[in-house]
Order: C-alpha cells, then sequence, then structure tokens
C-alpha cells in the first residue's frame, strides 16, 4: 500500500497510509477507536473509495479473487442466521468451487482440517450464534484458512476473547504464518502484536508510524498516536487516562 | 374435502393450479433469500415500482402489453433499487419515496382508461380463475428465468447474506450478486402479477420464507420447506375457494383465499413454534421474521 488515502462518501476517513507486509510476516494495525484500522483492513478488501495512493496484494489490484481471508468482527454478523459452523467455514471454500457446483469430498475434508486447525472439531454442526464470542471468532478463522489465502487479514480478533481462545487464535496464525501466509492484524491489544507481528502501523487518521514493532513502539510514537499525553504503556496494554485499559 | 381432486378438473382450476404451483416453487426459494436478507420492505417497493409498468402495458397492449410493461418496469426497478440501497444512506425513506410515487404513476395511467375500477381491480388483485393458457406459458418461463437466476447463485447469494463483507474479501461482486436477486425478486412480481394481482404478490413472496424460518433452523431445509408450504397452501386455497362458490354459495375470490390460507398457515407455525420452545426451550429468538428486519 503506497501513500494511500480512504474516504466514505466525501470526508476523508484516512490518509497517507504507506507499508507492506511480506509473505510470512504479521504486521499489526495499532491506534485509538476511529483511528481507521478497519478502514485499512476495507481498503484492502475495496470496500471503500481509495482516493489517492495505490493498493497492491501481491503485485496486482483488486486482489484476485481467493487470495484474501478476512476475520470480520463477530458482532457484524447476525446471531440468528440459521448456518452451522461447518456451513460458514464452508463458505471458505465457495469461490474456489465456483458457481453452481456443490462442495465435493475434497472440500469437507478442507473444512474438517480448518475446524481441526482453530480447535473446534467437535462443534461442527453446531448452530453458529450458538457459539461463545471466542468460538465464533476461531470459526471465521477456520473459514479463512479453509480458502487457503496468501493474505490473512483480522479485525480486533482479541475482542472479548478469554485466555484460552486468544491462544487457540495465536497458535493458528503463528502456524498460517509458517506457511508463508502474509497476516494484517488490527488491534488493540498489545500481547496480540507482539506475540505475532513483525512490524507495527501506528494510525490515528493517518499514519502515525510504520517499521519494525519495538522501534515503532515507543511511548511517544503511541502517545502521539492517542493524542494524550497521559498515555502510558507497559507490556501488555496502553492505558489512556479517563477510558481505563485498552 | 373432494374438491381437493375434483376442483382441478375443470381446466381452468386446473390452470389456476399450475400457475400457483410454479410461482410457490420459485416464490418459496427466493422468498428464503429475502427473508434471510431482510428484504422484506425493498420487496414492497418493487411491487410498487412494477405497478406502473403493468398499467403501461396494459393500457398500451391490453392484457399481452401487460407482461411486457411489467417485464420491463420489474428489470428497470430492480436494477435501480439496488444502486439506490447502495447509495442512499437512509435507504428506506428513498425507498419509499420513489417507489409510492412510481405506484401513483400507475394508478393515473390505469384511470385514464374508461372502464377504470374494473381495471385497476384486476392489477392490484390478479385475475388466477381467468388466467389464459398464454398467460401460463409466460408465468412457467419467466419464473423459469428466475429460477436458474437462483439456482446459479444459490450458495453465494446466501454468503451474501450472512457476511457482506466476508463474500467481498472471499472475491465477489456484491454488487452483481443484489442485482441478480432484486431482479429474480422482480421476475417472481411480474410472474405473479397475472395471477394473484400486484398487491398479493408480497404475500406469496414472504410468508413462505418466513414459515421456513419457523419450522426449521437448518440452512438447506429452508428452501424446500418453503416451497412445499406454498404449493400446499395453494393446493388448499384454491380448493376452499371453489368449494365455498360451488357448495357454499359464498363467491371468494380465489387470490385472496389462497393469500388468506398462506397467512394462515404462518399463525399456525408462529403458535406451534412458540408452544414448542415454551417446551423444549428456546430454538430460536427470530420469532416474528418479518418484522425483526426493520
Amino acid at each position: 500500500m503506497v501513500a494511500a488515502s480512504f474516504a466514505y462518501g466525501p470526508e476523508a476517513a484516512l490518509t497517507g497510509i504507506d507499508f507492506t507486509v511480506s509473505p510470512g510476516q504479521a504486521v499489526a494495525l495499532i491506534g485509538p477507536n476511529g483511528s481507521g484500522k478497519s478502514t485499512v483492513l476495507k481498503g484492502i478488501l475495496g470496500l471503500i473509495t481509495r482516493t489517492a495512493g495505490t493498493v497492491e496484494v501481491l503485485g496486482q489490484w483488486p486482489a484476485p479473487a481467493g487470495y484474501i481471508g478476512y476475520v470480520p468482527q463477530t458482532d457484524q454478523l447476525d446471531p440468528h442466521f440459521p448456518v452451522s459452523l461447518e456451513q460458514v467455514v464452508m463458505m471458505g471454500r465457495y469461490r474456489s468451487l465456483g458457481w453452481w457446483r456443490v462442495p465435493a469430498r475434497a472440500d469437507r475434508r478442507a473444512v474438517t482440517e480448518a475446524l481441526e486447525t482453530v480447535g473446534l472439531g467437535n462443534r461442527a454442526k453446531t448452530r453458529f450464534g450458538e457459539l461463545s464470542g471466542g468460538q465464533q471468532q476461531r470459526g471465521l478463522l477456520a473459514r479463512a484458512v479453509a480458502s487457503a489465502p496468501r493474505l490473512l487479514l483480522l479485525d480486533e480478533p482479541f475482542n472479548g476473547l478469554d485466555q484460552v481462545n486468544r491462544d487457540a487464535l495465536i497458535e493458528t496464525v503463528k502456524r498460517l504464518k509458517q506457511q508463508g501466509v502474509a497476516v494484517l492484524v488490527s488491534t488493540h491489544d498489545l500481547d496480540l502484536a507482539r506475540a505475532v507481528c513483525e512490524s507495527v502501523l501506528l494510525l490515528n487518521g493517518a499514519q502515525v508510524a510504520f517499521g519494525p514493532r519495538d522501534e515503532v513502539l515507543t511511548l511517544a510514537n503511541v502517545q502521539r498516536a492517542f493524542g494524550s499525553v497521559g498515555v502510558e504503556m507497559d507490556e501488555h496494554t496502553i492505558v489512556v487516562p479517563g477510558h481505563g485499559g485498552h | 374435502m373432494d374438491a381437493l381432486i375434483t376442483a382441478f378438473d375443470l381446466p381452468f382450476m386446473a390452470r389456476a393450479l399450475l400457475v400457483l404451483v410454479v410461482l410457490s416453487l420459485v416464490a418459496g426459494l427466493v422468498g428464503v433469500l429475502v427473508n434471510l436478507r431482510g428484504l422484506e420492505f425493498i420487496s414492497d417497493g418493487l411491487t410498487h415500482a412494477v405497478f406502473p409498468g403493468v398499467a403501461i402495458g396494459f393500457v398500451w397492449g391490453g392484457r399481452d402489453g401487460l407482461f411486457v410493461g411489467a417485464l420491463i418496469a420489474a428489470l428497470l426497478a430492480a436494477v435501480v433499487l439496488t444502486v439506490i440501497v447502495r447509495r442512499a444512506v437512509t435507504s428506506d425513506a428513498a425507498i419509499a419515496i420513489v417507489f409510492t410515487a412510481m405506484f401513483s404513476v400507475g394508478i393515473i395511467v390505469v384511470s385514464r382508461e374508461t372502464n377504470y375500477v374494473g381495471q385497476l381491480d384486476a392489477l392490484l388483485f390478479g385475475r388466477l380463475l381467468t388466467v389464459s393458457p398464454a398467460e401460463v406459458n409466460q408465468t412457467v418461463v419467466v419464473c423459469l428465468i428466475a429460477l436458474i437466476i437462483v439456482g446459479f447463485t444459490l450458495k453465494e447469494q446466501v454468503f451474501r447474506a450472512f457476511d457482506l463483507e466476508g463474500t467481498a474479501a472471499a472475491g465477489y461482486r456484491p454488487l452483481v450478486l443484489d442485482i441478480l436477486l432484486n431482479v429474480a425478486i422482480a421476475l417472481v412480481v411480474v410472474a405473479a402479477s397475472s395471477a394473484v394481482g400486484n398487491l398479493l404478490v408480497l404475500a406469496v413472496l414472504i410468508v413462505p420464507g418466513a414459515v421456513a424460518r419457523l419450522v426449521t433452523n437448518r440452512l438447506w431445509l429452508l428452501f424446500p420447506v418453503a416451497a412445499g408450504f406454498a404449493i400446499l397452501a395453494a393446493w388448499v386455497g384454491l380448493a376452499l375457494g371453489y368449494e365455498a362458490s360451488v357448495n357454499g354459495g359464498v363467491d371468494l375470490p380465489s387470490g385472496a383465499t389462497v393469500v388468506l390460507v398462506l397467512v394462515a398457515g404462518y399463525v399456525l407455525a408462529l403458535v406451534l413454534r412458540l408452544v414448542l420452545d415454551r417446551i423444549g426451550g428456546p430454538h430460536r429468538t427470530r420469532v416474528v421474521a418479518g418484522s425483526a428486519a426493520h
């Protein structure tokens, strides 16, 4: 992504974004709420208008079908939608399956393997909305895994997750990186950034900094991104005064 | 209840049944997608939008013109509608304004005709029992096209209904999927216009999908349940209307009778669902499937 800017309607949402993520590497998008973390992901998905700059996925734009695996925030989904977990994961296979065709044995195997990967092999038949938030998140990750993506986008994957689900998620992401998948994850959780990300993109409506994780995550940079000198940071979290821990 | 069988010995009753069965099959499939997407209001908008096309076509070329006019209006409306919903921030208001305006245009056009009330009546409420063999063919062809569109994209439409951004991420173009579904809805509206009329189309489109949601939580069962329920209601509704007219001396309009049977089936399913939930714990929370969308 080079000097890219994005807008919702006439209003600029995010400007001057300039970064790269390589195969097998992970970049964390960090910034306060509304700083444009999701906007970067949506820009890569082509869901919002790009007003300047370029975006390329493996040298191409728009990204070739099936290159991107996307794990949205689970609260964007209707919990009453009548699908089972395995049906959700199967959606990850639809694109390679093609129009009209029904899933074959290979697709079902891929779904089973993806569910095993995220540790939900025994919940395949459960209705998606009945799973806990963390299990839904892992289910969506399994859907991305099943599509065998080259680039994985995760939007706040740690929101509302307990430690068991966090560990399962981190393990899966690490495994995907070993397989050469590039990962882009929006988060305000430094644990996740430290566990899986080599680089950090710090945002606040514009790019504050991009580079190797420990060089970017300095107190001065974080204070600039969060717009407050009272911001404090330790190994795990960024604490913004008046907002409690992040 | 001999009427369930014997009524359809009459050619016009058999034609009416054939039209309704084909319509039910397709409306059932499309209706499940309407339900999953919460497109009830948009579907209502489409029926309004098709009306001026029906009216202009009718004034211009009689009953044959009606069909052509409806088809043109429907396809135009489906595309315009998809784009409006995409662009507009408050899409409900936009739909309501554009399509009630179009409905008014239709009424003004029809009112230029001399036999105004009778024509309007036929357009709004259908003429199920006087459907001609040619109209049966038209209905079947239009339904078949809608069936092909929806059948070809069914799993992608479900994916899009569940997760818009996920669909885009997977490399689909949601706008294309939306236009295809809206065109399919519009085709059903056209196919149903001559049979059950413009106002009652909505029931055929929405009630079977809503019933299926009450009956099952299993995704791929929704479609056969909706279609099967619609066909059953059509059959019972037609026979009931016939029985009442011939043996009961009450002249029931057939289209409206079928719609009432559909709605009665929905109420029955709703009550059963509530009872089952009370006995066996909550199976679902979206009880009134239609109203929860808004």
